[in-house]
């Protein structure tokens, strides 16, 4: 009977000889295993200095911004469109800038005082913007100039609501930098972090315009719970702001 | 009441008040709170030009005050009272120069203009709230100064003022009663 060839001595010697190659294919049965994770991460290792730098995240950026531009007008205009079938309020504002000739955003008063005034079709209980959303409401003007009354001022008093939930606040000025939401409902369900807009209801102002984000809540507070508000418009840094002047 | 008969033209120089209110130099707040120009003003006048001068020129300066900020409270009481009694203060005993005591009448100033805004704030918060004890929620509708905030942020704003104004007086009231005790001198002699 002859001897099998695998069992002859030269062969086994021959298995041996190749053991490295044996390692090589089962290190190559993992890679394919790992779908490639070592070779990845090891690719990505070796070519880190010639990854895109910054200006090419900025070019994303940039990008990204656009397109929210674009679809926040185009929501824009899907709004009007229906609030127009609705057949709700239609007032499409245009947007007057006007500079800040004094800010006076602490003590007993807390108001700006624009250089644009009635001339121009200022007039009182106008909505005040700034980069950011809304800062304040006009309570007096002249000829060339409108004074505006803060958020923080504790004579302020504008209706807001929450995005997330749709709950409604009255937005009341504390005399300091953040002025507080009294929530109408005994359970609002609010959280920090949430975003507060004017409110459809209101009407002294403009529906949904950005005003702060939801800083703490007060759930104990008496009538109903209270969230301090941190206003997104930066009232000590703003030069200029824009009134929205109803068409 | 020599000034204010003689050189009434120099009653135009309490203009400066509303200006430097509206210009309020970011450098000279605290906590975003800006001095009460108006007693630093109206402390050398009175001193200088008697009690009737000085409640004349407490109730412009409060007139122009009201104008700036209008509403429920007004700073003519307090500035009223505050020009009777500097005027009175200078015509009774030695002249005062002494910076020290310039900056504390300063303050005291300060302290009665900002105590009696809030005592007004307090008095509208009190009958307003009055007559809505039974309807809680129109209670928060009700604008204005409120006691909770008057016990925080109000006497944030009290102490920011009185501080500035105790760094400011022993400056800006002593050159000012200098240059109007000169001009004063000068008009007797005229």
């Amino acid at each position: 009977m002859p001897a099998s060839p695998w069992l002859r001595p030269g062969a086994v010697r021959s298995l041996f000889q190749v053991w490295p190659l044996m390692i090589g294919l089962g290190l190559l049965a993992l890679v394919r295993l790992s779908k490639g994770a070592v070779m990845l991460d090891a690719y990505a290792q070796l070519s880190r200095p010639f990854w895109p730098g910054t200006a090419q995240a900025e070019w994303l950026r940039s990008a990204r911004r656009m397109e929210d531009q674009v679809r926040l007008a185009q929501l824009e205009t899907e709004n009007q469109r229906l609030r127009g079938l609705l057949q709700l309020q239609t007032v499409n504002p245009t947007r007057l800038s006007a500079p800040v000739l004094s800010r006076v955003p602490g003590g007993w008063w807390q108001q700006l005082l624009l250089g644009k005034g009635s001339l121009e079709g200022v007039k009182l209980g106008q909505a005040v913007l700034a980069p950011g959303g809304l800062i304040g409401l006009v309570s007096s003007t002249t000829p060339t100039t409108a004074t505006v009354t803060l958020l923080t001022d504790p004579t302020s008093r504008v209706g807001v609501w929450v995005a997330r939930n749709r709950h409604h606040a009255l937005l009341s000025g504390l005399g300091t930098s953040r002025p507080v939401a009294r929530f109408l409902e005994k359970d609002p369900q609010v959280q920090p972090g949430d975003v507060v807009l004017t409110s459809p209801a209101s009407t002294l102002v403009p529906p949904n315009l950005p005003v702060g984000v939801v800083q703490s809540i007060d759930e104990r507070a008496d009538p109903a719970p209270e969230a301090v508000v941190q206003l997104i418009a930066p009232v000590d840094a703003v030069d200029w702001v824009q009134i929205l002047v109803p068409q | 009441m020599t000034l204010a008969t003689r050189q009434p033209w120099l009653m135009l120089s309490m203009l400066v008040v509303p200006l430097l209110t509206l210009a309020s130099p970011a450098w000279l707040r605290i906590a975003g709170v800006p001095p009460a120009w108006a007693p630093l003003w109206l402390l050398p006048w009175a001193l200088v030009d008697g009690q009737l001068s000085g409640i004349v020129a407490g109730v412009c300066l409060g007139l122009l005050l009201d104008s700036l900020y209008p509403g429920p409270v007004s700073a003519i009481p307090a500035l009223l009272l505050l020009g009777w009694w500097w005027g009175r203060l200078g015509h009774l005993g030695p002249p005062i120069e002494r910076s020290f005591n310039l900056a504390l009448l300063a303050m005291i100033g300060t302290l009665g203009l900002d105590f009696s805004l809030m005592a007004q704030w307090a008095w509208r918060s009190w009958s307003g709230l009055r007559g809505l004890e039974e309807a809680p929620t129109a209670r928060l509708a009700l604008p204005g100064w409120h006691g909770s905030d008057l016990a925080m942020a109000g006497l944030q704003v009290l102490l920011s003022q009185l501080l500035l104004a105790a760094l400011l007086a022993p400056v800006l009231c002593s050159l000012l009663l200098l240059l109007l005790r000169r001009l004063q001198a000068a008009s007797g002699r005229g």
